[in-house]
């Protein structure tokens, strides 16, 4: 009987794992394989040949926007990555047909392309046409960014997406606008109630999670598939830009909260000083943009584009951050050459570096190295007279894209907290008299630099 | 994953058997038997464990990913759409029309669409437009036929007006003093029994369909020449008709969309609306060769004068080398139908709050206008601005084409103004010439970038400081110095009436008779010399060649200047110092120019024609070219009027200029 028992159990047991295991197989077909489409389907598509519905797809569309000369190029990040791969052999033949369908049935959801606002005249026309074609569309607008950080304008809303869908395969059409400071803008792609949640799984649309901000790229008309269509020149650098190509809208409704409360100084001091601090930031950034030497708006300057989205006129210097893994000993003589001549430099690469440019008049900029720990980040401060040294400390946070005094930089993504570790729950108000060793909240006593190090670690010039 | 890979491949019965062979394989081994056993039930024990888990796990991932990314894509702001209203599908309207010495009003369905009862404001006929289908409020406007002329606008709109569509008219305060007999007549065709005998203070509203019938009149006569008649009510109904014979039946087509939608809510457009053979709304006119300003972007400033606004597209739209996709208007307000206008055009518009009043309310438009427009057009370096009661010169961006390499690269000009001040019929002559004024015009012009950024825009006037924003550029502090590029025959033309600071005496003094090219791809002369140091030697040279005329004769009488056609003639005008006009103003006064305050003078310099004759006048001894005055020849000097009040009246009006 307990034998029989024993068998039963063990029986029914290896039953039940064997019918989860069924299960479990049936589960990543159905679920991982949608999640990692790329990965999984792949497998599945060399099996089957070539999938050929994308490529008819993509092709019925390029067919329709150049039918009403709408300039697209290709930013699609699995097709570019294929693209990036060959590029050599596609840029030399680039009319050659191709054996295989290689790119454009690759397997995948959507295929991407950007088009470029100013270069299309918004023709109802092309709708019409692509519903003649069998294309299903959604067109997603919003608030013009352009215009919201003005007083009381109220524009028409832009399109920032389309998505063109025909048979299983869509294409995601993004919208990008100019901004002031010579970049491409896209916006993020945000549903309205009425919308069709279902048109296509969003969520693995490439863009659109956030608003991205790119360089105008350079064009370059290649034959893929059969299909004649523009790629960025360089996919790879095009993919790496999108890596990290987050933007942040400067907080406009605050900004205007903030001076209702405390009206903005428009005396003529603030007016030259504002002037200087761009023109400032503007050679600042060139020059680092020269280097390859990435940065992004620190302490006072950061707080003005959070709190005002503009320069604070009684702040007297600019102020810039940088990685210390990015520093170069180019910097100081890049600075020289541009017309800034090197005020003073504290601490050393290994240590709180800190470097002090003299722009025109009493304008300076700082520059701060910041050096990256486990759970936070700081960078360090020295006084020149005592050789006392002093610690600043960040949460961790990365770096976004924004536009600022028409330039586009770098400033941490997590500006709340850094702004907060900065400047403390108070930072909303603005204050006038501040010392660098005492009024930082996150200011720390980091001990004294040791006397025979001072000619090295205490330059002043 | 992997460990359990050899379970399924082997079926339930097999493995029973295997087990079996396994178990007499074993037998002897109890111990060791029964260690497996255990150890094969733990074994399936933790596989379905770990296999819940995993599938709750999964389970989970995928639904807060679900949930994350539906936040993600969600509008943050509930853009709850406001229901329309629903169709009325009334047949009749219930209008109610009253007309008093001081309160006007109209209600359609209960709905008040017009209510006036301000004070001295509003006289005169007021005229409300009705949709015969739908009942909606098409156009309203007020033709204060008090005044001279208004009368003829009103005819003009009453024209404009499609057949079909339901007329109201109520009369506030006083409405026939300059209602004249063509007037008359158009109302008396439309039915009215008592408009041919309007008169002195009368009381009346009316209401009708143009071309049809008669739905209702009323009228209170005025028994004395100082009391008003009685107030009237007039309550009546009106039957709408079906859509279908209220619309036009135009062919299908975009633009035709555009159309329909337009004149199906507005009213007073004329032949743009006409069912038969309607005016075009797109224009293509001749694309400039080499076009140096095709990506300038327009600004168009606009109010609410939508019928302006309509007309200046027109003209803009025409203009050889326009580029519509780099025009946005700018609509100082909410208001719906100058919106409906830019629309019609296919346009882009932007509406503004208002902010402060009067003239800050116009220049904070303005700064807004601009900024917003270096904004939208981040690569330009230029911007045309242009206001609503513009016309439109056929060669505007031609004229501009040729020109504006100069503003880039000449630190000296301030802009390029397409309006001449003293441009007037009898003073212009020649299209191709080119001044250089201190003074800047605007009404038409081409501002920089950079100044705008660096310069204007920081410091540009608070709205709590009432003033105008051309008389701010205007001042030194601003100027700087720096002079405007401007045409002989101005490249626009002001035709706006009403306005902030126009009227309709203004407008005919000062702007009816202004020159306005006409002629197409004109050729600039010599626009190098228009360069800072290139024009002192251009003007030496004009001085050098020109005659002096005879200083004894009055400058004001036509025999001044001898009957020639072509020559260059100069006089000399007694100019104490740099801002010593007072003979300037005399003569231009009696030259019939702009006399308000000092326009187009260059270092004391005024350039303009009289009888076909380049007529120069020089400011002695402030100007420096009053070296090339003979010394036998005396600055003529002109005295003001012994009664001072004009010096009361020119800050008042000066500002008129701009509305």
């Amino acid at each position: 009987m307990q034998k029989i028992n024993r068998n039963v159990v063990l029986a029914l047991l290896s039953l039940t794992s064997l019918v989860f295991l069924l299960f479990q197989l049936c589960y990543y077909k159905f679920y991982l394989s949608q999640k990692n489409g790329a990965a999984f389907s792949k497998v599945r598509g060399s099996q089957s040949g070539q999938d050929s519905t994308r490529w008819h797809v993509v092709r019925k569309f390029l067919g329709l926007i150049s039918s009403h000369n709408i300039p697209v190029y290709l930013i699609d990040p699995l097709i570019l990555g294929l693209v990036g791969k060959d590029i050599e052999q596609i840029r030399s033949s680039p009319d050659g047909p191709s054996p295989e369908c290689k790119y454009f049935c690759a397997p995948r959801d959507f295929t991407t392309f950007a088009l470029l606002d100013k270069t299309w005249k918004h023709d109802v026309g092309l709708f019409r046409a692509a519903e003649k074609m069998g294309f299903q569309w959604l067109k997603i607008i919003n608030k013009d960014p352009r215009l919201d950080g003005m007083d009381d304008l109220s524009g028409m809303e832009i399109p920032l997406h389309y998505i063109f869908k025909l048979a299983s395969h869509a294409i995601h059409l993004v919208v990008f606008y100019e901004r002031s400071g010579n970049f491409l803008w896209h916006g993020p792609l945000r549903l309205k109630q009425h919308m069709d949640r279902k048109f296509v799984p969003f969520r693995k649309l490439h863009f659109g999670r956030y608003p991205g901000a790119y360089e105008k790229p350079e064009l370059l008309l290649v034959s893929i598939d059969d299909l004649k269509v523009q790629i960025p020149k360089n996919p790879s650098i095009f993919l790496e830009e999108m890596s990290h190509s987050r933007f942040l809208e400067c907080r406009y409704r605050e900004a205007r909260a903030f001076f209702q409360l405390y009206p903005d100084d428009a005396s003529l001091d603030a007016v030259e000083f504002r002037k200087k601090a761009k023109s400032l930031l503007h050679l600042a950034a060139l020059t680092l943009n020269n280097l390859g030497v990435t940065f992004w708006l620190s302490s006072g300057t950061c707080l003005g584009w959070y709190r005002q989205c503009n320069v604070i006129p009684h702040s007297k210097d600019v102020d810039l951050g940088i990685f210390i893994r990015d520093y170069k000993a180019d910097i100081i003589p890049a600075f020289q050459k541009a017309g800034l001549p090197l005020k003073h430099k504290f601490g050393k690469v290994e240590d709180s570096l800190e470097l002090s440019f003299q722009g025109e008049d009493d304008v300076k900029l700082d520059i701060f190295f910041f050096y990256e720990e486990n759970d936070h980040m700081w960078n360090g401060g020295t006084q020149a007279k005592s050789g006392k040294k002093f610690k600043y400390l960040f949460p961790k946070f990365t770096l976004c894209w924004t536009e600022f005094v028409e330039l586009k930089v770098h400033v941490p993504c997590e500006t709340l907290q850094y702004v907060e570790a900065n400047y403390g729950p108070e930072w909303k108000v603005p204050v006038k008299t501040w010392d660098w060793k005492s009024s930082p909240f996150n200011v720390q006593d980091n001990g004294v630099w040791p006397i025979d190090e001072w000619d090295n670690v205490i330059q002043i010039y | 994953m992997e460990e359990w890979k050899p379970n399924p491949a082997v079926k339930p019965h097999k493995k029973r058997s295997w087990y079996l062979a396994w178990k007499y394989k074993l037998m002897n081994q109890r111990a060791l038997r029964k260690l497996c056993q255990t150890g094969a039930v733990l074994f399936l024990l933790v596989t379905v464990i770990v296999n819940i888990k995993l599938i709750l796990d999964t389970r989970r991932a995928a639904y807060e990913e679900e949930e994350e990314s539906a936040q993600d894509y969600d509008d943050e702001m509930l853009n709850v759409e406001v229901p329309r209203h629903p169709v009325n599908n009334k047949k009749v309207l219930d209008v109610e029309v009253y007309s008093s010495r001081s309160k006007v009003y109209v209600a359609v369905d209960g709905t008040t669409v017009l209510e006036d009862e301000a004070r001295e404001q509003g006289r005169g006929i007021h005229v409300i437009v009705l949709n015969q289908a739908t009942g909606h409020v098409m156009a309203k406007r007020v033709f204060d036929t008090y005044s001279p002329h208004e009368d003829e606008a009103m005819v003009l709109f009453l024209n404009m007006v499609a057949r079909g569509r339901i007329l109201i008219f109520t009369i506030k305060d006083e409405g026939s003093f300059h209602l004249k007999e063509t007037a008359k007549n158009v109302l008396k065709s439309l039915g009215s029994q008592v408009a041919p005998f309007l008169s002195w203070r009368d009381m009346w509203t009316f209401v009708g369909k143009k071309g049809g019938e008669v739905y209702g009149e009323k009228h209170a006569k005025s028994p004395a020449l100082s009391t008003w008649g009685d107030p009237v009510l007039l309550k009546t109904e009106v039957h709408l008709t079906s859509v279908e014979d209220a619309e036009c039946h135009w062919p299908d087509t975009e633009l035709n969309r555009r159309r329909k939608r337009f004149c199906s809510k507005v009213e007073g457009y004329g032949s743009v609306c006409s069912c038969k053979d309607p005016t075009p709304i797109e224009f293509n006119p001749d694309p400039l060769k080499d076009n140096k300003v095709f990506d300038v972007p327009v600004a168009v400033i606009a109010g609410n004068r939508p019928n302006y606004l309509y007309r200046m597209l027109r003209s803009l739209l025409s203009a050889q080398g326009v580029n519509p996709q780099m025009i946005t208007v700018f609509i100082d307000g909410y208001y719906e139908e100058p919106m409906d206008v830019v629309e019609l055009f296919g346009l882009s518009g932007i509406q503004h709050t208002p902010i402060s009043i009067k003239n800050a309310r116009v220049s904070q438009h303005y700064k807004a206008s601009l900024t917003a427009t270096f904004n939208l057009f981040p690569d330009a370096k230029f911007a045309v601005v242009l206001e609503e009661d513009l016309d439109i010169s056929v060669d505007f961006f031609s004229f501009l084409s040729q020109s504006i390499h100069l503003l880039e690269e000449d630190d000296s000009l301030y802009c390029i103004s397409a309006w001449n001040d003293q441009g007037y019929e009898h003073t212009a002559e020649d299209p191709s010439l080119l001044y250089r004024v201190e003074t800047m015009p605007g009404l038409g012009w081409v501002l920089r970038k950079s100044l705008y950024k660096d310069e204007l825009e920081p410091k540009w006037p608070t709205p709590e400081k009432l003033w105008d924003w051309d008389m701010w550029m205007r001042m030194p502090e601003q100027r700087k110095g720096r002079e405007c590029i401007i045409p002989d025959i101005s490249r626009s033309y002001h035709f706006g009436i009403v306005g902030l600071n126009m009227n309709g005496y203004f407008h005919e003094a000062y702007f009816k008779k202004h020159k306005f090219n006409t002629v197409p791809n004109v050729q600039l002369k010599n626009v190098e010399s228009l360069r800072k140091d290139n024009y002192e030697t251009e003007i030496h040279r004009l001085l050098g060649e020109a005659e002096v005329l005879d200083h004894s004769k009055n400058p004001c009488e036509d025999s001044f200047v001898p009957d020639t056609e072509g020559k260059v003639y100069v006089m000399f005008i007694r100019m104490e110092q740099e801002a010593d006009f007072t003979t300037w103003t005399q003569l231009a006064k009696c030259l019939h120019i702009w006399d308000l305050d000092v326009r187009g003078n260059h270092k004391g310099l005024w350039r303009l024609f009289r009888k076909k004759n380049h007529f120069l006048v020089v400011g002695v001894p402030a100007s420096p070219y009053s070296s090339k005055k003979p010394s036998s020849v005396t600055p003529i000097y002109m005295q003001p009027p012994a009664k001072e009040e004009g010096a009361v009246a020119v800050p008042a009006v000066a500002a008129a200029e701009q509305t």
